[in-house]
């Protein structure tokens, strides 16, 4: 049931496997893979991972995974815990529905803002102010429709959280709170449910590091 | 079993759910959202959309739903045909996976050079040529990981077709055939693949409108 996280300590994608982790009681064994290296292009990791990124896992029995959301998919159905992904067929389809809203609607959008803002002066590089300006204005427009969902339901697919509330979590902690676009400030069922689920022991436990 | 598809015929998403209703035998009636005049921004349509945009279905007994891979996920429940999902712990596991190189890896990068190069010009907005230069440049690195799993397996699942190789159908045909991008004939893994799909019966009953 345990397995190896290999990945950065702060990548965002590599959070999202240990929060989900930590949701279901699974234990793991982090295994940093060093960027600065360039580890992770070069070909035994990319034997792993055919993209060149981080994270993936290994188990025991030589079962391997990429794709952060795959990886929690997998280990909802694994250890105990809250259920993250609900049974029922019309209530599964929902949570696909708001599964999609996080991979679809909000990641390319908020993820390109942390690169923008975050990543890239981190290695020197300059940031696309224009781009910025195109990606703010984007998200507040994607997180009206997160608002009207949420003036009607607790949480994306329901009254239950699911693991598409949770895969918000490393990105919305940047553009929400490390960046002051002030998104939270008008729209209040936004900011109950950010504050619901960013307290959560869960990822308290691995917002600083996986 | 029958729903209806509110959308746009030329729409990469409508088509997207239009295709997977064909591979399982599900019949739709097709209500044209009226896009020139900003149907699609109105309340009546954010209703069920609270995202301003296509497709959305309603079944009879008034289940809707929206973003179009849950719906193509949620056909795959009825209907005959292809099963499309796995049901194997471990190989739902490599779907999910796939799924996750199709929304996180391809589609960001397709649909944004589809913008920049198509979308922005045909509604009088600046491309942002460094922008697409970067994604043209990551387009060509994310095909690499392709030709590389695509030649150890027929599909990007393992040796099943799936909804993972599908979804890559709509902007496949943007950045693949009509612009032309890809360089399908040095990557003859990803050609033989692109070919397989699109050669669907499925795909050429939509492939130029629902």
């Amino acid at each position: 049931m345990a397995f190896k996280l290999h990945g950065a300590k702060m990548s965002t994608y590599t959070r999202i496997v240990a929060v989900i982790a930590k949701e279901r009681n699974v234990p793991y064994e982090f295994i940093a893979v060093d960027f600065k290296a360039a580890e992770h292009k070069q070909p035994p990791h990319l034997q792993h991972h055919p993209y060149g990124q981080v994270p993936y896992i290994s188990q025991d029995d030589g079962f391997e995974l990429y794709e952060s959301r795959a990886i929690a998919r997998y280990l909802a159905t694994i250890g105990s815990g809250t259920q993250l992904i609900p049974t029922e067929p019309k209530a599964y389809a929902k949570f696909e529905q708001a599964a999609s809203v996080e991979y679809a609607q909000f990641d390319p959008i908020a993820s390109g803002i942390a690169w923008e803002k975050i990543i890239k002066p981190h290695f020197g590089k300059v940031t696309d102010e224009k781009r910025v300006e195109e990606l703010v204005a984007l998200l507040e427009i994607k997180l009206d429709g997160h608002e009207a969902i949420l003036g009607k339901q607790k949480y994306l697919a329901g009254d239950e959280i699911t693991l598409a509330d949770l895969f918000h979590l490393p990105n919305g902690n940047i553009v929400f709170e490390r960046l002051e676009y002030g998104f939270l400030d008008k729209r209040p069922n936004l900011q109950r449910w950010w504050k619901d689920i960013s307290s959560r022991p869960s990822w308290q436990a691995v917002k600083d590091g996986a | 079993m029958a729903f209806k598809l509110h959308g746009s015929t030329g729409s990469t998403c409508t088509r997207r759910v239009a295709l997977i209703a064909k591979e399982r035998n599900i019949p739709y009636e097709f209500i044209p959202v009226n896009m020139s005049v900003a149907e699609h921004k109105q309340p009546p349509h954010l209703q069920h959309q609270p995202f301003g945009q296509v497709p959305f279905i309603v079944q009879e007994d008034g289940f809707e739903l929206f973003e179009s891979r849950a719906i193509g996920r949620y056909l795959t429940t009825f209907g005959s045909g292809p099963q499309l999902i796995p049901t194997e712990p471990k190989a739902y596991a490599k779907f999910e996976q796939a799924a996750g190189i199709e929304y996180a890896q391809f589609d960001p990068i397709a649909a944004g050079i589809t913008v920049e190069k198509i979308f922005k010009p045909r509604y009088g907005q600046a491309t942002n040529e460094k922008h697409l230069e970067g994604l043209i440049a990551q387009f060509e690195s994310k095909l690499n990981g392709y030709e590389a799993i695509l030649g150890k397996q027929k599909y990007l699942a393992g040796d099943e077709v799936t909804l993972a190789d599908l979804y890559h159908l709509p902007y496949g045909k943007w950045v693949f055939v009509d612009l032309g991008l890809g360089d399908l004939d040095k990557r003859p893994n990803l050609k033989r693949w692109w070919n397989d799909i699109s050669s669907r019966p499925s795909w050429q009953a939509v492939k130029d409108g629902v």
